[in-house]
Protein backbone atom coordinates (compact mmCIF):
# COMPACT_ATOMS: atom_id res chain seq x y z
CA UNK A 1 0.00 0.00 0.00
CA UNK A 2 2.84 2.31 0.85
CA UNK A 3 4.49 1.60 -2.48
CA UNK A 4 1.33 2.56 -4.36
CA UNK A 5 1.08 5.78 -2.39
CA UNK A 6 4.75 6.46 -3.08
CA UNK A 7 4.27 5.95 -6.81
CA UNK A 8 1.17 8.16 -6.82
CA UNK A 9 3.00 10.89 -4.94
CA UNK A 10 5.92 10.69 -7.34
CA UNK A 11 3.51 11.44 -10.17
CA UNK A 12 1.29 14.00 -8.47
CA UNK A 13 3.56 16.25 -6.47
CA UNK A 14 1.07 18.79 -5.20
CA UNK A 15 -0.89 19.37 -2.03
CA UNK A 16 -4.45 18.02 -1.87
CA UNK A 17 -6.97 19.92 -3.99
CA UNK A 18 -8.98 20.77 -0.91
CA UNK A 19 -6.38 23.39 -0.07
CA UNK A 20 -5.78 26.68 -1.90
CA UNK A 21 -2.11 25.77 -2.20
CA UNK A 22 -3.06 22.49 -3.88
CA UNK A 23 -5.36 24.29 -6.29
CA UNK A 24 -2.55 26.65 -7.27
CA UNK A 25 0.02 23.90 -7.55
CA UNK A 26 -2.27 21.86 -9.77
CA UNK A 27 -1.94 24.65 -12.34
CA UNK A 28 1.70 25.60 -12.14
CA UNK A 29 3.19 22.18 -11.43
CA UNK A 30 1.55 20.77 -14.55
CA UNK A 31 3.06 21.24 -17.97
CA UNK A 32 -0.33 21.06 -19.72
CA UNK A 33 -2.23 23.31 -17.35
CA UNK A 34 0.34 25.97 -16.59
CA UNK A 35 -0.72 28.09 -19.56
CA UNK A 36 -3.64 28.99 -17.27
CA UNK A 37 -3.30 31.45 -14.42
CA UNK A 38 -3.89 29.97 -10.98
CA UNK A 39 -6.82 32.34 -10.57
CA UNK A 40 -9.17 33.78 -13.15
CA UNK A 41 -11.60 36.68 -13.03
CA UNK A 42 -15.20 35.56 -12.74
CA UNK A 43 -16.38 38.05 -15.34
CA UNK A 44 -13.93 36.66 -17.91
CA UNK A 45 -15.56 33.26 -17.66
CA UNK A 46 -18.98 34.62 -18.56
CA UNK A 47 -20.23 32.86 -21.69
CA UNK A 48 -21.57 36.03 -23.25
CA UNK A 49 -18.13 37.66 -23.11
CA UNK A 50 -16.35 35.29 -25.52
CA UNK A 51 -18.92 32.57 -26.39
CA UNK A 52 -15.90 30.30 -25.75
CA UNK A 53 -15.16 30.52 -29.49
CA UNK A 54 -11.39 30.30 -29.11
CA UNK A 55 -11.72 27.12 -27.08
CA UNK A 56 -14.24 25.63 -29.49
CA UNK A 57 -11.88 26.35 -32.40
CA UNK A 58 -8.98 24.73 -30.56
CA UNK A 59 -11.06 21.67 -29.68
CA UNK A 60 -12.20 21.34 -33.29
CA UNK A 61 -8.54 21.39 -34.28
CA UNK A 62 -7.89 18.55 -31.81
CA UNK A 63 -10.75 16.56 -33.37
CA UNK A 64 -9.26 17.22 -36.81
CA UNK A 65 -5.82 16.02 -35.77
CA UNK A 66 -7.21 12.86 -34.18
CA UNK A 67 -9.59 11.89 -36.97
CA UNK A 68 -7.05 12.98 -39.57
CA UNK A 69 -4.38 10.63 -38.21
CA UNK A 70 -6.97 7.84 -38.14
CA UNK A 71 -7.81 8.45 -41.82
CA UNK A 72 -4.12 8.44 -42.75
CA UNK A 73 -3.98 4.72 -41.93
CA UNK A 74 -6.16 3.98 -44.94
CA UNK A 75 -5.22 6.68 -47.43
CA UNK A 76 -2.59 6.62 -50.19
CA UNK A 77 -1.92 10.00 -51.81
CA UNK A 78 -1.65 8.65 -55.34
CA UNK A 79 -4.36 8.69 -58.01
CA UNK A 80 -6.42 6.66 -58.72
CA UNK A 81 -5.71 4.66 -55.52
CA UNK A 82 -6.68 7.71 -53.46
CA UNK A 83 -10.21 7.54 -54.75
CA UNK A 84 -10.38 3.78 -54.15
CA UNK A 85 -9.19 4.39 -50.59
CA UNK A 86 -11.97 6.92 -50.16
CA UNK A 87 -14.45 4.30 -51.38
CA UNK A 88 -12.95 1.85 -48.90
CA UNK A 89 -13.30 4.38 -46.11
CA UNK A 90 -16.89 4.91 -47.20
CA UNK A 91 -17.98 1.28 -47.50
CA UNK A 92 -15.41 -1.15 -46.10
CA UNK A 93 -13.51 0.34 -43.17
CA UNK A 94 -15.16 -0.01 -39.75
CA UNK A 95 -16.25 3.48 -38.61
CA UNK A 96 -14.73 4.86 -41.84
CA UNK A 97 -17.69 7.02 -42.93
CA UNK A 98 -18.14 8.25 -39.37
CA UNK A 99 -14.50 9.35 -38.96
CA UNK A 100 -14.42 10.93 -42.40
CA UNK A 101 -17.63 12.83 -41.70
CA UNK A 102 -16.28 14.00 -38.34
CA UNK A 103 -13.15 15.24 -40.10
CA UNK A 104 -15.20 17.04 -42.74
CA UNK A 105 -17.73 18.69 -40.40
CA UNK A 106 -15.08 19.66 -37.85
CA UNK A 107 -13.16 21.33 -40.69
CA UNK A 108 -16.22 23.34 -41.73
CA UNK A 109 -16.88 24.13 -38.07
CA UNK A 110 -13.32 25.32 -37.56
CA UNK A 111 -13.58 27.76 -40.47
CA UNK A 112 -16.84 29.13 -39.02
CA UNK A 113 -15.52 29.34 -35.44
CA UNK A 114 -12.22 30.99 -36.41
CA UNK A 115 -14.22 33.62 -38.27
CA UNK A 116 -16.70 34.16 -35.41
CA UNK A 117 -13.82 34.31 -32.92
CA UNK A 118 -12.23 37.03 -35.04
CA UNK A 119 -15.53 38.95 -35.03
CA UNK A 120 -15.82 38.64 -31.24
CA UNK A 121 -12.28 39.93 -30.75
CA UNK A 122 -12.97 42.83 -33.08
CA UNK A 123 -16.30 43.86 -31.56
CA UNK A 124 -14.87 43.83 -28.03
CA UNK A 125 -11.84 45.83 -29.20
CA UNK A 126 -9.57 43.16 -27.78
CA UNK A 127 -6.92 43.66 -30.46
CA UNK A 128 -5.90 46.99 -28.96
CA UNK A 129 -2.66 47.69 -27.18
CA UNK A 130 -0.90 45.57 -25.95
CA UNK A 131 -2.58 42.81 -27.96
CA UNK A 132 -1.95 44.12 -31.49
CA UNK A 133 0.43 41.41 -32.58
CA UNK A 134 -1.74 38.63 -31.19
CA UNK A 135 -4.45 39.80 -33.59
CA UNK A 136 -1.93 39.42 -36.42
CA UNK A 137 -1.10 35.89 -35.21
CA UNK A 138 -4.84 35.19 -35.18
CA UNK A 139 -5.24 36.35 -38.79
CA UNK A 140 -2.35 34.06 -39.77
CA UNK A 141 -4.15 31.20 -38.06
CA UNK A 142 -7.30 32.09 -40.02
CA UNK A 143 -5.32 31.94 -43.28
CA UNK A 144 -3.70 28.64 -42.25
CA UNK A 145 -7.15 27.23 -41.45
CA UNK A 146 -8.31 28.15 -44.95
CA UNK A 147 -5.10 26.69 -46.40
CA UNK A 148 -5.62 23.43 -44.53
CA UNK A 149 -9.16 23.29 -45.74
CA UNK A 150 -8.15 23.97 -49.33
CA UNK A 151 -5.35 21.38 -49.39
CA UNK A 152 -7.61 18.82 -47.72
CA UNK A 153 -10.25 19.42 -50.35
CA UNK A 154 -8.17 17.78 -53.10
CA UNK A 155 -7.38 14.58 -51.22
CA UNK A 156 -10.60 12.58 -51.94
CA UNK A 157 -9.75 12.90 -55.66
CA UNK A 158 -13.38 13.11 -56.71
CA UNK A 159 -14.92 15.50 -59.22
CA UNK A 160 -15.65 18.07 -56.50
CA UNK A 161 -12.01 17.97 -55.36
CA UNK A 162 -10.46 18.06 -58.80
CA UNK A 163 -12.41 21.02 -60.14
CA UNK A 164 -12.38 23.07 -56.96
CA UNK A 165 -8.58 22.85 -56.95
CA UNK A 166 -8.32 23.47 -60.70
CA UNK A 167 -10.37 26.65 -60.35
CA UNK A 168 -8.72 27.64 -57.05
CA UNK A 169 -5.14 27.33 -58.27
CA UNK A 170 -5.98 29.08 -61.53
CA UNK A 171 -7.20 32.05 -59.49
CA UNK A 172 -3.71 32.26 -57.98
CA UNK A 173 -2.08 32.25 -61.42
CA UNK A 174 -3.60 35.68 -62.12
CA UNK A 175 -1.18 37.24 -59.62
CA UNK A 176 1.15 39.47 -61.63
CA UNK A 177 4.59 38.12 -62.67
CA UNK A 178 4.93 35.25 -60.17
CA UNK A 179 1.37 33.88 -60.43
CA UNK A 180 1.96 31.25 -63.11
CA UNK A 181 5.22 30.06 -61.55
CA UNK A 182 3.63 29.92 -58.12
CA UNK A 183 0.85 27.69 -59.44
CA UNK A 184 3.37 25.41 -61.11
CA UNK A 185 5.34 25.18 -57.85
CA UNK A 186 2.20 24.38 -55.85
CA UNK A 187 0.97 21.77 -58.34
CA UNK A 188 4.39 20.40 -59.26
CA UNK A 189 3.15 20.44 -62.85
CA UNK A 190 0.97 22.28 -65.34
CA UNK A 191 -2.32 20.68 -64.40
CA UNK A 192 -3.80 19.09 -61.29
CA UNK A 193 -2.30 15.60 -61.36
CA UNK A 194 -0.44 13.09 -59.24
CA UNK A 195 2.35 15.56 -58.44
CA UNK A 196 -0.24 18.04 -57.17
CA UNK A 197 -1.89 15.39 -54.98
CA UNK A 198 1.30 14.43 -53.13
CA UNK A 199 2.20 18.11 -52.66
CA UNK A 200 -1.21 18.95 -51.25
CA UNK A 201 -1.01 15.87 -49.03
CA UNK A 202 2.35 16.88 -47.53
CA UNK A 203 1.09 20.42 -46.96
CA UNK A 204 -2.12 19.10 -45.43
CA UNK A 205 -0.73 16.51 -43.02
CA UNK A 206 2.70 17.91 -42.15
CA UNK A 207 3.58 21.48 -42.97
CA UNK A 208 0.36 23.42 -42.35
CA UNK A 209 -0.62 21.58 -39.13
CA UNK A 210 2.89 22.16 -37.74
CA UNK A 211 2.57 25.87 -38.48
CA UNK A 212 -0.87 25.95 -36.85
CA UNK A 213 0.51 24.27 -33.72
CA UNK A 214 3.48 26.67 -33.53
CA UNK A 215 1.30 29.75 -33.96
CA UNK A 216 -1.34 28.46 -31.56
CA UNK A 217 1.31 28.17 -28.87
CA UNK A 218 2.35 31.78 -29.51
CA UNK A 219 -1.31 32.86 -29.59
CA UNK A 220 -2.11 31.27 -26.19
CA UNK A 221 1.16 32.38 -24.59
CA UNK A 222 0.49 35.98 -25.54
CA UNK A 223 -3.07 35.91 -24.21
CA UNK A 224 -1.65 34.74 -20.90
CA UNK A 225 1.21 37.29 -20.88
CA UNK A 226 -1.20 40.12 -21.67
CA UNK A 227 -3.04 39.35 -18.46
CA UNK A 228 -5.56 36.79 -19.67
CA UNK A 229 -8.72 37.61 -21.54
CA UNK A 230 -9.57 41.23 -22.15
CA UNK A 231 -12.00 42.79 -19.76
CA UNK A 232 -15.65 42.42 -20.85
CA UNK A 233 -16.85 45.54 -22.62
CA UNK A 234 -19.70 46.04 -20.15
CA UNK A 235 -17.17 46.29 -17.29
CA UNK A 236 -15.26 49.15 -18.90
CA UNK A 237 -15.65 52.41 -17.04
CA UNK A 238 -15.42 55.79 -18.72
CA UNK A 239 -11.87 57.06 -18.61
CA UNK A 240 -11.21 58.88 -15.36
CA UNK A 241 -9.04 61.97 -15.52
CA UNK A 242 -5.49 60.96 -14.67
CA UNK A 243 -4.57 61.45 -11.04
CA UNK A 244 -1.14 62.90 -10.59
CA UNK A 245 1.12 62.33 -7.62
CA UNK A 246 4.26 64.18 -6.86
CA UNK A 247 7.32 62.32 -5.71
CA UNK A 248 10.50 63.44 -4.06
CA UNK A 249 9.08 66.82 -3.07
CA UNK A 250 9.20 68.73 0.17
CA UNK A 251 7.35 72.02 0.63
CA UNK A 252 10.59 73.92 0.25
CA UNK A 253 12.11 72.53 -2.99
CA UNK A 254 10.70 71.91 -6.44
CA UNK A 255 9.25 68.42 -7.02
CA UNK A 256 11.55 65.90 -8.70
CA UNK A 257 8.88 64.47 -10.93
CA UNK A 258 5.12 64.35 -11.37
CA UNK A 259 3.85 61.00 -12.61
CA UNK A 260 0.42 59.43 -13.16
CA UNK A 261 -0.89 57.61 -10.13
CA UNK A 262 -1.03 53.90 -10.68
CA UNK A 263 -2.76 50.98 -9.06
CA UNK A 264 -1.04 48.58 -11.40
CA UNK A 265 -0.45 45.08 -10.24
CA UNK A 266 3.10 44.06 -10.89
CA UNK A 267 4.89 40.75 -11.10
CA UNK A 268 7.37 39.56 -8.53
CA UNK A 269 10.23 39.97 -10.99
CA UNK A 270 10.60 43.67 -10.25
CA UNK A 271 14.34 43.35 -9.87
CA UNK A 272 14.73 41.82 -13.30
CA UNK A 273 11.96 43.25 -15.43
CA UNK A 274 11.85 47.01 -15.53
CA UNK A 275 9.02 49.21 -16.66
CA UNK A 276 5.32 49.00 -16.00
CA UNK A 277 3.59 45.77 -16.97
CA UNK A 278 1.48 46.49 -20.00
CA UNK A 279 -1.70 44.65 -19.11
CA UNK A 280 -4.93 46.04 -17.87
CA UNK A 281 -5.07 47.66 -14.48
CA UNK A 282 -6.58 45.44 -11.83
CA UNK A 283 -8.15 47.19 -8.90
CA UNK A 284 -8.24 45.56 -5.46
CA UNK A 285 -12.01 45.03 -5.77
CA UNK A 286 -11.48 43.11 -8.98
CA UNK A 287 -8.74 41.10 -7.38
CA UNK A 288 -11.32 39.80 -4.95
CA UNK A 289 -13.54 38.93 -7.86
CA UNK A 290 -11.11 36.23 -9.00
CA UNK A 291 -11.58 32.53 -8.36
CA UNK A 292 -9.29 29.53 -8.63
CA UNK A 293 -8.92 28.08 -12.12
CA UNK A 294 -9.55 24.72 -10.53
CA UNK A 295 -12.36 23.87 -10.63
CA UNK A 296 -14.18 26.88 -12.10
CA UNK A 297 -12.31 27.49 -15.40
CA UNK A 298 -11.37 23.85 -15.98
CA UNK A 299 -14.94 22.73 -15.49
CA UNK A 300 -16.15 25.17 -18.15
CA UNK A 301 -13.40 24.08 -20.54
CA UNK A 302 -14.23 20.43 -20.02
CA UNK A 303 -17.92 21.11 -20.71
CA UNK A 304 -16.98 23.07 -23.85
CA UNK A 305 -14.81 20.18 -25.04
CA UNK A 306 -17.56 17.66 -24.44
CA UNK A 307 -20.22 19.78 -26.15
CA UNK A 308 -17.92 20.34 -29.15
CA UNK A 309 -17.04 16.65 -29.52
CA UNK A 310 -20.63 15.43 -29.04
CA UNK A 311 -21.97 17.99 -31.51
CA UNK A 312 -19.52 16.94 -34.21
CA UNK A 313 -20.28 13.27 -33.48
CA UNK A 314 -24.03 13.84 -33.59
CA UNK A 315 -23.84 15.72 -36.89
CA UNK A 316 -21.60 13.00 -38.35
CA UNK A 317 -24.10 10.32 -37.36
CA UNK A 318 -26.86 11.93 -39.38
CA UNK A 319 -25.02 13.65 -42.22
CA UNK A 320 -22.29 11.96 -44.21
CA UNK A 321 -19.47 13.75 -45.97
CA UNK A 322 -20.18 13.70 -49.72
CA UNK A 323 -18.10 11.74 -52.20
CA UNK A 324 -18.70 12.30 -55.89
CA UNK A 325 -17.53 10.21 -58.81
CA UNK A 326 -13.81 9.92 -59.51
CA UNK A 327 -11.96 12.98 -60.77
CA UNK A 328 -12.34 13.27 -64.54
CA UNK A 329 -10.20 16.00 -66.11
CA UNK A 330 -12.23 15.80 -69.32
CA UNK A 331 -15.60 16.52 -67.75
CA UNK A 332 -16.21 19.72 -65.85
CA UNK A 333 -19.31 19.52 -63.65
CA UNK A 334 -21.80 22.29 -64.24
CA UNK A 335 -21.72 24.42 -62.18
CA UNK A 336 -18.24 23.73 -60.79
CA UNK A 337 -18.11 25.20 -57.31
CA UNK A 338 -15.28 25.73 -54.84
CA UNK A 339 -15.77 24.92 -51.11
CA UNK A 340 -18.48 27.17 -49.65
CA UNK A 341 -16.11 29.52 -47.81
CA UNK A 342 -14.37 30.24 -51.12
CA UNK A 343 -17.63 30.81 -53.00
CA UNK A 344 -17.54 34.51 -52.16
CA UNK A 345 -14.15 34.55 -53.84
CA UNK A 346 -15.49 32.55 -56.79
CA UNK A 347 -18.38 35.00 -57.10
CA UNK A 348 -15.87 37.88 -57.30
CA UNK A 349 -13.80 35.87 -59.79
CA UNK A 350 -16.83 35.40 -62.02
CA UNK A 351 -16.75 39.16 -62.56
CA UNK A 352 -13.00 39.66 -62.88
CA UNK A 353 -10.28 37.13 -62.19
CA UNK A 354 -7.50 39.63 -61.49
CA UNK A 355 -9.54 42.15 -59.49
CA UNK A 356 -11.78 39.65 -57.75
CA UNK A 357 -9.38 36.75 -57.39
CA UNK A 358 -6.13 38.50 -56.51
CA UNK A 359 -6.50 42.22 -55.77
CA UNK A 360 -9.64 42.12 -53.59
CA UNK A 361 -8.58 39.19 -51.36
CA UNK A 362 -5.04 40.56 -51.03
CA UNK A 363 -6.44 43.93 -49.93
CA UNK A 364 -8.81 42.18 -47.50
CA UNK A 365 -5.96 40.26 -45.85
CA UNK A 366 -3.75 43.36 -45.66
CA UNK A 367 -6.63 45.36 -44.16
CA UNK A 368 -7.29 42.67 -41.54
CA UNK A 369 -3.59 42.48 -40.62
CA UNK A 370 -3.35 46.27 -40.37
CA UNK A 371 -6.43 46.81 -38.17
CA UNK A 372 -4.63 47.02 -34.79
CA UNK A 373 -2.02 49.44 -36.16
CA UNK A 374 -4.44 51.51 -38.20
CA UNK A 375 -7.06 51.90 -35.48
CA UNK A 376 -5.40 54.45 -33.15
CA UNK A 377 -8.48 54.93 -30.98
CA UNK A 378 -7.51 53.66 -27.51
CA UNK A 379 -11.08 53.19 -26.30
CA UNK A 380 -12.65 49.75 -26.30
CA UNK A 381 -16.16 51.01 -25.56
CA UNK A 382 -18.51 50.37 -28.53
CA UNK A 383 -19.98 53.88 -28.24
CA UNK A 384 -16.52 55.34 -28.94
CA UNK A 385 -15.89 53.07 -31.92
CA UNK A 386 -18.86 53.64 -34.21
CA UNK A 387 -16.78 53.99 -37.38
CA UNK A 388 -14.61 50.95 -36.72
CA UNK A 389 -17.62 48.78 -35.88
CA UNK A 390 -19.54 50.05 -38.92
CA UNK A 391 -16.67 49.32 -41.31
CA UNK A 392 -16.01 45.86 -39.91
CA UNK A 393 -19.70 44.99 -39.98
CA UNK A 394 -19.81 46.06 -43.64
CA UNK A 395 -16.83 43.77 -44.31
CA UNK A 396 -18.58 40.83 -42.63
CA UNK A 397 -21.89 41.47 -44.40
CA UNK A 398 -20.28 41.81 -47.85
CA UNK A 399 -18.44 38.51 -47.34
CA UNK A 400 -21.57 36.72 -46.15
CA UNK A 401 -23.69 38.09 -49.01
CA UNK A 402 -21.10 37.02 -51.60
CA UNK A 403 -20.90 33.53 -50.08
CA UNK A 404 -24.71 33.23 -49.99
CA UNK A 405 -25.00 34.33 -53.63
CA UNK A 406 -22.26 31.92 -54.70
CA UNK A 407 -23.77 29.04 -52.72
CA UNK A 408 -27.48 29.34 -53.32
CA UNK A 409 -28.02 31.67 -56.27
CA UNK A 410 -25.63 30.32 -58.88
CA UNK A 411 -26.68 27.57 -61.25
CA UNK A 412 -25.25 25.98 -64.40
CA UNK A 413 -22.91 28.27 -66.30
CA UNK A 414 -22.77 30.42 -63.15
CA UNK A 415 -26.11 31.96 -64.21
CA UNK A 416 -28.15 33.70 -61.53
CA UNK A 417 -30.74 31.20 -60.35
CA UNK A 418 -33.02 31.50 -57.32
CA UNK A 419 -32.44 28.61 -54.89
CA UNK A 420 -36.04 27.39 -55.13
CA UNK A 421 -35.81 26.82 -58.90
CA UNK A 422 -34.43 23.45 -59.90
CA UNK A 423 -32.40 23.75 -63.08
CA UNK A 424 -31.25 20.88 -65.25
CA UNK A 425 -27.87 21.59 -66.85
CA UNK A 426 -27.89 23.48 -70.16
CA UNK A 427 -28.66 22.37 -73.74
CA UNK A 428 -26.88 19.28 -74.95
CA UNK B 1 42.83 38.72 -30.97
CA UNK B 2 42.52 42.47 -31.20
CA UNK B 3 39.35 44.44 -31.86
CA UNK B 4 40.10 45.04 -35.57
CA UNK B 5 40.67 41.36 -36.16
CA UNK B 6 37.57 40.40 -34.18
CA UNK B 7 35.37 42.79 -36.17
CA UNK B 8 36.69 41.74 -39.56
CA UNK B 9 36.37 38.04 -38.79
CA UNK B 10 32.96 38.69 -37.25
CA UNK B 11 31.77 40.58 -40.35
CA UNK B 12 33.12 37.87 -42.63
CA UNK B 13 31.37 35.27 -40.50
CA UNK B 14 28.03 37.12 -40.61
CA UNK B 15 28.30 37.54 -44.39
CA UNK B 16 29.09 33.84 -44.76
CA UNK B 17 26.17 32.88 -42.50
CA UNK B 18 23.69 35.14 -44.34
CA UNK B 19 24.79 33.94 -47.77
CA UNK B 20 24.55 30.36 -46.52
CA UNK B 21 20.96 30.98 -45.43
CA UNK B 22 20.07 32.64 -48.76
CA UNK B 23 21.68 29.85 -50.78
CA UNK B 24 19.89 27.20 -48.68
CA UNK B 25 16.55 28.93 -49.19
CA UNK B 26 17.22 29.07 -52.92
CA UNK B 27 18.13 25.39 -52.87
CA UNK B 28 14.90 24.51 -51.05
CA UNK B 29 12.81 26.38 -53.62
CA UNK B 30 14.78 24.87 -56.48
CA UNK B 31 14.29 21.42 -54.91
CA UNK B 32 10.52 21.93 -55.13
CA UNK B 33 10.63 22.73 -58.87
CA UNK B 34 10.29 19.41 -60.71
CA UNK B 35 12.87 18.68 -63.41
CA UNK B 36 10.69 16.09 -65.08
CA UNK B 37 6.95 16.41 -65.50
CA UNK B 38 5.22 13.05 -65.60
CA UNK B 39 2.41 14.50 -67.62
CA UNK B 40 0.89 13.68 -71.00
CA UNK B 41 3.13 14.96 -73.84
CA UNK B 42 2.26 18.35 -75.31
CA UNK B 43 2.76 17.09 -78.86
CA UNK B 44 0.85 13.97 -79.91
CA UNK B 45 -0.79 12.12 -82.78
CA UNK B 46 -4.58 12.10 -82.86
CA UNK B 47 -5.23 9.60 -85.66
CA UNK B 48 -5.98 9.48 -89.35
CA UNK B 49 -7.75 12.37 -91.10
CA UNK B 50 -10.49 9.97 -92.15
CA UNK B 51 -11.36 9.39 -88.46
CA UNK B 52 -12.80 12.85 -88.20
CA UNK B 53 -16.23 13.71 -89.61
CA UNK B 54 -17.21 16.94 -91.29
CA UNK B 55 -19.58 19.23 -89.42
CA UNK B 56 -19.60 19.51 -85.63
CA UNK B 57 -16.13 19.33 -84.05
CA UNK B 58 -14.83 16.15 -82.43
CA UNK B 59 -13.99 16.43 -78.73
CA UNK B 60 -10.90 14.53 -77.54
CA UNK B 61 -11.36 14.30 -73.78
CA UNK B 62 -7.89 13.23 -72.70
CA UNK B 63 -6.17 15.87 -74.79
CA UNK B 64 -8.81 18.53 -74.05
CA UNK B 65 -9.05 19.67 -77.67
CA UNK B 66 -11.75 20.15 -80.29
CA UNK B 67 -10.89 19.00 -83.83
CA UNK B 68 -12.74 20.89 -86.56
CA UNK B 69 -12.91 19.54 -90.09
CA UNK B 70 -14.42 21.70 -92.79
CA UNK B 71 -15.05 20.77 -96.41
CA UNK B 72 -12.64 22.51 -98.83
CA UNK B 73 -10.80 24.15 -95.92
CA UNK B 74 -9.33 21.40 -93.82
CA UNK B 75 -8.43 20.80 -90.17
CA UNK B 76 -8.11 23.15 -87.24
CA UNK B 77 -7.71 22.35 -83.53
CA UNK B 78 -9.06 24.46 -80.66
CA UNK B 79 -8.15 24.18 -76.99
CA UNK B 80 -11.03 23.13 -74.73
CA UNK B 81 -9.44 24.83 -71.72
CA UNK B 82 -11.23 28.02 -70.71
CA UNK B 83 -8.83 30.95 -70.54
CA UNK B 84 -10.52 32.20 -67.37
CA UNK B 85 -9.82 29.51 -64.78
CA UNK B 86 -9.07 26.35 -66.68
CA UNK B 87 -12.44 24.58 -66.76
CA UNK B 88 -13.21 22.47 -69.81
CA UNK B 89 -15.50 24.29 -72.26
CA UNK B 90 -18.22 22.48 -74.16
CA UNK B 91 -19.23 23.10 -77.79
CA UNK B 92 -22.97 23.30 -78.35
CA UNK B 93 -24.18 22.68 -81.88
CA UNK B 94 -27.44 24.41 -81.00
CA UNK B 95 -25.79 27.84 -81.05
CA UNK B 96 -22.33 26.99 -82.48
CA UNK B 97 -20.62 28.30 -79.38
CA UNK B 98 -18.29 27.11 -76.61
CA UNK B 99 -19.79 27.43 -73.12
CA UNK B 100 -17.74 27.29 -69.94
CA UNK B 101 -19.62 25.64 -67.04
CA UNK B 102 -17.67 27.32 -64.26
CA UNK B 103 -18.24 31.03 -64.67
CA UNK B 104 -20.40 31.27 -67.77
CA UNK B 105 -17.90 32.45 -70.39
CA UNK B 106 -19.10 32.01 -73.98
CA UNK B 107 -16.77 31.78 -77.00
CA UNK B 108 -17.86 31.85 -80.63
CA UNK B 109 -16.74 29.27 -83.18
CA UNK B 110 -13.55 31.27 -83.83
CA UNK B 111 -12.78 31.06 -80.12
CA UNK B 112 -13.31 34.78 -79.46
CA UNK B 113 -14.90 35.79 -76.17
CA UNK B 114 -18.54 36.75 -76.60
CA UNK B 115 -19.64 36.88 -73.01
CA UNK B 116 -18.40 36.34 -69.47
CA UNK B 117 -15.20 36.88 -67.50
CA UNK B 118 -12.71 35.10 -69.81
CA UNK B 119 -9.84 37.51 -70.55
CA UNK B 120 -8.63 35.95 -73.84
CA UNK B 121 -9.88 33.95 -76.80
CA UNK B 122 -9.47 30.16 -76.79
CA UNK B 123 -6.12 28.92 -78.05
CA UNK B 124 -5.78 27.27 -81.46
CA UNK B 125 -3.02 24.69 -81.83
CA UNK B 126 -0.87 23.81 -84.79
CA UNK B 127 -1.96 20.63 -86.54
CA UNK B 128 0.33 18.93 -89.06
CA UNK B 129 0.40 15.70 -91.06
CA UNK B 130 3.04 13.17 -90.13
CA UNK B 131 4.85 10.94 -92.58
CA UNK B 132 2.58 7.99 -91.79
CA UNK B 133 -0.45 10.08 -92.75
CA UNK B 134 -1.66 10.78 -89.22
CA UNK B 135 -2.52 14.15 -87.73
CA UNK B 136 -0.19 15.62 -85.09
CA UNK B 137 -1.19 18.36 -82.69
CA UNK B 138 1.43 20.47 -80.91
CA UNK B 139 0.06 22.29 -77.86
CA UNK B 140 3.28 24.25 -77.53
CA UNK B 141 2.57 26.03 -80.84
CA UNK B 142 -0.46 28.30 -80.93
CA UNK B 143 -1.72 29.55 -84.28
CA UNK B 144 -4.28 32.16 -85.40
CA UNK B 145 -7.89 30.90 -85.62
CA UNK B 146 -7.83 31.02 -89.43
CA UNK B 147 -5.02 28.42 -89.58
CA UNK B 148 -6.09 25.34 -91.56
CA UNK B 149 -4.40 22.10 -92.58
CA UNK B 150 -5.51 20.77 -95.96
CA UNK B 151 -5.04 17.05 -96.27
Amino acid sequence: MNLIREIWQSIVRRDPLSTDKGKSELVFHNVWLHIHPAKVKKENMRFKHTFYLGFITFFLFLILVTTGIALMFYYRPYPPQSYQDMKDLQFVVFLGPFLRSMHRWAAHGMVICVFLHMCRVFYTGSYKKPRQFNWVVGIMLLLLTLGLSFTGYLLPWDQLAYWAITVGTNIGSYAPIVGGKLRELLLGGHTVGEAALIRFYVLHVAILPSLVILLTIVHFWRVRKDGGLSKPVWKLKPRAPEQLVTIGATPQVAPMQTIPASKDKTYGLMEVVTGKPNFEIITPEEEEDAVFSYPYAFFREAITLMVTVTSVMAISLFFHAPLEEMANPAKTPNPAKAPWYFLGLQELVSHSALLGGVVAPALMVIALLAIPYFDRNPSRRPSDRKWAIGLFTAFVVVNLVLIIIGTFFRGPGWAFVPPWVHVVAGPE
Amino acid sequence: MNRRKFLSWGTAGMVALCSGVVVSLGAVIRFLVPDVFYEPPQSFKIGNPADFPYGPPTFLADEKIYVFRERDKGFSVASAVCTHLGCTVKFFTSDNRFHCPCHGSVFNENGSVEHGPAPRALNWFEVTETRDGQLRVDKNKTVPPNYRLMV
